[in-house]
């Protein structure tokens, strides 16, 4: 059967006239485009890891020792293996500022292969199952019923896990034996990487003299405010009784990731818009070319009938091709990049979060259109001109 | 009621401060089916009449009816759509698309046809058989003779069924036998399909072919 000869196929013939030149703009096209997928995904990445850690803790502040607030975001948003300690008085203490509704603690202890504990080097957390709204959802989840003494469950990203593909078995923390019941679901903060135990466990993990913790001694304040109360308000409360403790807000949490971020953003920003006016700039000056090029071409097919619109949509099926392929290679090869490079970076290799499908998919539709609208911006002109020849013009300009 | 009526029709070039009189108050009538061919020097005015006549450039002043309608006042959508449908174009280069094979170049004026395709491509395999070349349907411009590309031209000219070609010097670079081989052509179109042809030439043999002559001086018919 003969291929049907439409204005598609012309427009594709004439790209296929000067493939090199075809190809350099769907690659200046692709590498915009990349840099815009690659820059999009770092943002949204540190961004978006951020905003779920800060919703799924579940509670509206966070009391950690003085001088410790970058060390609790290091643990929380980055899976950072750091431990930092508070007198457990401090809870009381808390409990009794005006706002302040519910509140559990837990405190991470650190352990070292080989010293205190069969396991790699990582946070295990132990908490509060009376009190605690941070883990219990996960854990009823996981488990259907609370971790009894001398249990524990790992998250989801913990390398033991990893490393053993457990299911159930016996592992020495802190000089004490412990049977390993589950892997928690993956809960998007910094701690799928912990192992969780009962804080009933820590008398007889003290008495081992293993681990790096005093009696007495938490971690972390997590702290639900009553209803009507600013958090921002029981926070400088909490902070103006209580000097040994530090305090952040829900909103507050990798508030400095964030302003980091803010400037990465910027640098990214600045970098596309260069380059997209880089862009813009290339598509004008080849479709300039292309006009001067093919006017005789436009001056036949109008002198044969061709009406202005049949003109644009020709340039502009081009333009759709060259950007569309283009746009769809930087896509990939900025997916891949950002893949790649993720682990080269230091602030996106400790982030428990990654983009979701969802994310990557919104991102790559942006910049499908950004990468297409971006030559038709550069072609608008060439176009406008070029659809408003004169026939006779044209073709007598031989 | 003549085919194409022109009345009084000028067409006037300003170049800076200079007005050039390209065609000067020309009138005439040209009946269906008439076989005529217009002469005159270089920049007597012969390629601007034609491409009033085909709407490819409009009057600074007068009137061209077609059929009885006023082609002169149509809007620029409705000029490509006469040119499309009721005029087959020759030029005075073949004026092939390079990028397209021969098949391609006739099908090129049905693309941009409202009118229904299916059959187009058998249409355009029938119509460079009847110029001749139908073994080289699948050919590119540059791997044709200059006869060839104006065989081409002819049947692109006529792939809309127009119902007036008008051709520009349409066998200027070619050699006598295929010129001769061209008018035939053109005179057996012009018999079979009732296609009025009005051609521009320099060879006043040629143009002695045509049922009816014009000479052109300086924008104006000097002779009938």
């Amino acid at each position: 059967m003969t291929k049907e000869f439409t204005i598609f196929s012309l427009a594709l013939k004439n790209l296929k006239r000067k493939p090199l030149r075809t190809g350099i703009l769907i690659v200046a096209i692709g590498l915009l485009v990349s840099v815009l997928v690659f820059a999009l995904s770092f943002v949204r990445r540190v961004d978006s890891s951020i905003r779920i850690t800060s919703d799924r803790l579940g509670s509206d502040l966070l009391i950690v020792p003085t001088g410790s607030r970058g060390a609790a975001e290091d643990v929380l948003l980055e899976n950072k293996v750091k431990s930092f300690y508070m007198d457990k008085g401090i809870i009381d203490r808390v409990k009794n500022i005006k706002g302040i509704d519910r509140l559990t603690y837990q405190t991470y202890l650190v352990t070292i292969t080989g010293v205190c504990c069969d396991v790699p080097e990582t946070i295990v957390v132990a908490f509060n199952q009376d009190t605690d709204f941070v883990i219990k959802p996960w854990l009823t989840k996981k488990l259907g019923r609370e971790l009894k003494k001398g249990e524990a469950i790992v998250g989801s990203e913990s390398a033991f896990n990893i490393r053993l593909g457990l299911t159930e078995v016996d592992s020495v923390l802190f000089g004490s034996i412990f049977k390993m019941v589950g892997v928690l679901d993956k809960t998007g903060t910094g701690l799928d990487t912990a192992i969780f135990i009962d804080d009933k466990n820590i008398d007889e993990i003290l008495q081992k003299g293993k681990a790096n913790i005093k009696p007495g001694q938490i971690s972390v304040i997590f702290a639900k405010v009553r209803k009507g109360y600013d958090p921002y308000e029981v926070a400088g409360s909490i902070e103006d009784s209580i000097i040994e403790a530090d305090t952040v807000a829900r909103k507050d949490i990798g508030k400095g990731l964030i302003n980091t971020l803010r400037d990465i953003n910027r640098i990214f920003s600045a970098t596309v818009m260069l380059a997209s006016i880089l862009s813009i700039f290339l598509v004008w000056a080849v479709f300039s070319a292309i006009a001067n090029e093919r006017a005789k071409e436009v001056g036949i097919m109008r002198a044969i009938g061709a009406k202005e619109n049949h003109v644009v949509k020709i340039f502009f099926l081009e333009v759709f091709v060259i950007g569309s392929i283009g746009s769809i290679l930087g896509i990939i090869s900025g997916t891949v990049l950002s893949l790649l490079l993720a682990k080269t970076f230091i602030i996106l290799k400790n982030l428990s979060n990654d983009l979701s499908i969802a994310e990557r998919i919104s991102i790559g539709i942006l910049s499908l259109f950004a990468g297409t609208g971006i030559c038709v911006v550069g072609a608008l002109l060439p176009i406008q001109r070029i659809k408003k020849l004169e026939p006779l013009l044209a073709i007598k300009e031989e | 009621m003549s085919q194409i009526e022109i009345a009084d029709i000028s067409k006037i070039y300003t170049i800076g401060d200079l007005n050039i009189r390209a065609v000067d108050n020309v009138s005439l009538k040209i009946e269906k089916g008439e076989f005529l061919s217009v002469v005159g020097h270089s920049g007597s005015g012969k390629t601007t009449l034609i491409s009033i006549i085909g709407g490819i450039i409009r009057p600074t002043s007068g009137r061209v009816l077609f059929e009885g309608s006023d082609i002169s006042s149509l809007n620029d959508e409705k000029l490509s759509e006469y040119r499309n449908e009721k005029i087959g174009f020759m030029f005075q280069f073949a004026s092939l698309l390079p990028i397209l094979t021969a098949k391609e170049n006739v099908l090129l004026p049905g693309i941009f046809s409202p009118k229904e395709k299916s059959g187009a491509a058998g249409k355009a395999e029938e119509y460079l058989n009847m110029v001749g070349i139908g073994e080289k349907t699948n050919a590119y411009p540059s791997q044709l003779s200059g006869g060839q590309q104006r065989r081409v031209a002819i049947a692109r000219a006529l792939m809309n069924e127009p119902e007036v070609i008008l051709a520009d010097e349409p066998t200027g670079d070619l050699d006598e036998e295929t010129e001769a081989e061209i008018m035939e052509l053109f005179k057996r179109l012009n018999r079979e399909k009732k296609v009025t042809f009005i051609f521009i030439t320099h060879n006043l043999d040629l143009a002695r072919q045509a049922q009816k002559q014009i000479r052109m001086t300086h924008g104006v018919i000097k002779e009938i």
